[in-house]
């Protein structure tokens, strides 16, 4: 009896240690999904492309004007009277890391179809960074003599571009470029190899700096390098960027062939032009 | 007499080997974590179904001993477009430092509506943005033998959890997000879990 009862009393020691708070079974996860690098805010630059892309179903509307007259030429305002270079784009993103892009300038009627794939980032506190590659092509619809057909007509390019972010604000990229066929209407065919690069400072969740340049290493070249500077405004699916640009082109083929304009003549800004790109991100 | 002990035995016994109701997310389920945000231009929602955690009580009651824990990935929400959500990441939830929403409380009512609902409410701590602040949050369970469904609708106000409200043209934002949750658990036998 008396072992009886001690066994009961072992039971409510046993109840009391049960009333205590619950154990539960659920189990915080260890992992967290991982999102993809992203170290730019958008897909270019001025001119020049970045690493980044689209999600996958995503549209990017783009257009893009160069106002051709220089800054000081009189009675344009500014060269905002124009006449304007102008281009009309419609990207899509085929998956997350692969983007196509179809654009249109009225420079020439240039019809511009490109392919941009991310390859590959590193994580990395200081210095992340990530690598794509572009290639595109691109057809000249109007032509002074012969058929537009004719195959001179046709330009090729492909393009590296390398993305880093440094302290979380100051994005900075160097994109080696190749053109093939550089000017339609050379006797011989050029080719153009030149060398990109861009620094962009994050001010704030909105604003942005910029300065971008193309420096051509070998081959065919217009007057001078190109080189353009400005401002971005970003919100959640727009990119509005204006800037000062010494090119007045805006479709790959056409811009890495060279600039019109030189940018360090000594004592006057009539060598500068005034430009924007405005994007939108569509999902539908 | 040692009828009556050995009757008290069984009794301690049923009580001692409790009967607690644990019930975790069922991730195979059509989950839905949904904050809607009012701007002048247009609203926008962010949708996920990255939600885990557990409700727990014990007896028939569900106010007896009662715990709750749901936690949010805040890096899955998708508003429908790859920028904003990264902007939303990025500028105003700063998912790098605090990947996770959650809220932990306990049940403090429960009424039953019909056979296998109740309308309950839980009082705890909503934590956001790095940001732990008291709330009582209303909802609705629906309970089978083996279901459990949460659902709830509640508002937030952004500035208790210090995130920013973006102010540029259209874009700005109202400071109150209302969050919609609607999610199933199961008990931790269910093999589907």
């Amino acid at each position: 009896m008396k072992t009886l009862l001690t066994f009961i009393l072992i039971l409510f020691v046993i109840q009391l240690a049960w009333a205590q708070p619950p154990h539960i079974h659920w189990k915080k996860r260890k992992t967290v999904p991982i999102i993809d690098l992203q170290l730019f805010h958008s897909t270019q630059v001025v001119n020049l492309p970045t690493v980044e892309t689209i999600r996958k179903g995503e549209f990017e509307f783009e257009i893009s004007h160069r106002f051709i007259p220089p800054l000081d030429q009189k009675g344009a305002f500014l060269g905002i009277d124009g006449p304007v270079n102008m281009r009309i784009a419609l990207a899509y993103g085929i998956t997350d890391r692969l983007l196509i892009n179809l654009g249109r300038s009225n420079r020439e009627d240039n019809l511009d179809l490109r392919l941009k794939y991310k390859l590959f980032w590193f994580r990395h506190k200081t210095f992340p960074f990530s690598i794509a590659v572009r290639a595109g092509t691109a057809w000249t619809t109007q032509v002074t003599g012969g058929h537009r057909s004719n195959s001179r007509n046709f330009q090729y390019y492909g393009q590296i571009i390398f993305n880093t972010l440094l302290f979380k604000k100051l994005g900075m990229g160097i994109v080696p470029s190749y053109l093939y066929n550089s000017h339609i209407y050379c006797q011989e065919i050029q080719t153009t190899t030149t060398l990109g690069s861009y620094m962009q400072y994050y001010l704030n969740t909105i604003w942005s700096l910029y300065i971008e340049m193309n420096n051509t290493m070998n081959g065919y070249r217009h007057s001078n390098d190109a080189v353009s500077l400005g401002f971005e405004i970003e919100t959640g699916g727009h990119f509005f960027k204006i800037f000062l640009t010494n090119s007045q082109m805006l479709n790959p083929s056409q811009f890495l062939a060279g600039a019109d304009l030189g940018y360090f003549a000594s004592g006057s800004t009539k060598n500068w032009r005034i430009g924007f790109n405005i994007t939108r991100i569509l999902k539908f | 007499m040692k009828r009556r002990i050995y009757f008290s035995f069984i009794i301690i016994l049923f009580f001692s080997f409790g009967n607690g109701e644990e019930w975790a997310v069922k991730k195979s389920s059509e989950n839905l974590v949904k904050f809607i945000s009012d701007a002048p231009i247009e609203d926008f929602e962010g949708v996920t179904n990255d939600i885990d955690g557990y409700i727990y009580w014990e007896g028939e009651n569900l106010l007896h001993k009662s715990q709750l824990y749901f936690e949010v990935n805040l890096n899955t929400i998708d508003t429908g477009i790859g920028l904003r959500n990264r902007h939303m990441r990025e500028n105003y939830l700063e998912t790098d430092k605090f990947p996770i929403t959650y809220f932990k409380g306990t049940l403090i009512k429960a009424e039953r509506v019909d056979e296998t609902h109740y309308k309950v409410a839980a009082r705890g701590k909503m934590f956001i943005h790095g940001v732990e602040q008291p709330k009582t949050i209303v909802g609705l369970i629906e309970k089978t033998t083996d279901h459990l469904n949460i659902s709830s609708k509640f508002e937030i106000k952004l500035s208790d959890y210090h995130i920013k409200i973006p102010s540029l043209m259209f874009y700005k934002i109202d400071e109150t997000m209302r969050l919609i949750l609607d999610f199933h658990c199961s008990t931790r036998t269910d093999p589907n879990k």
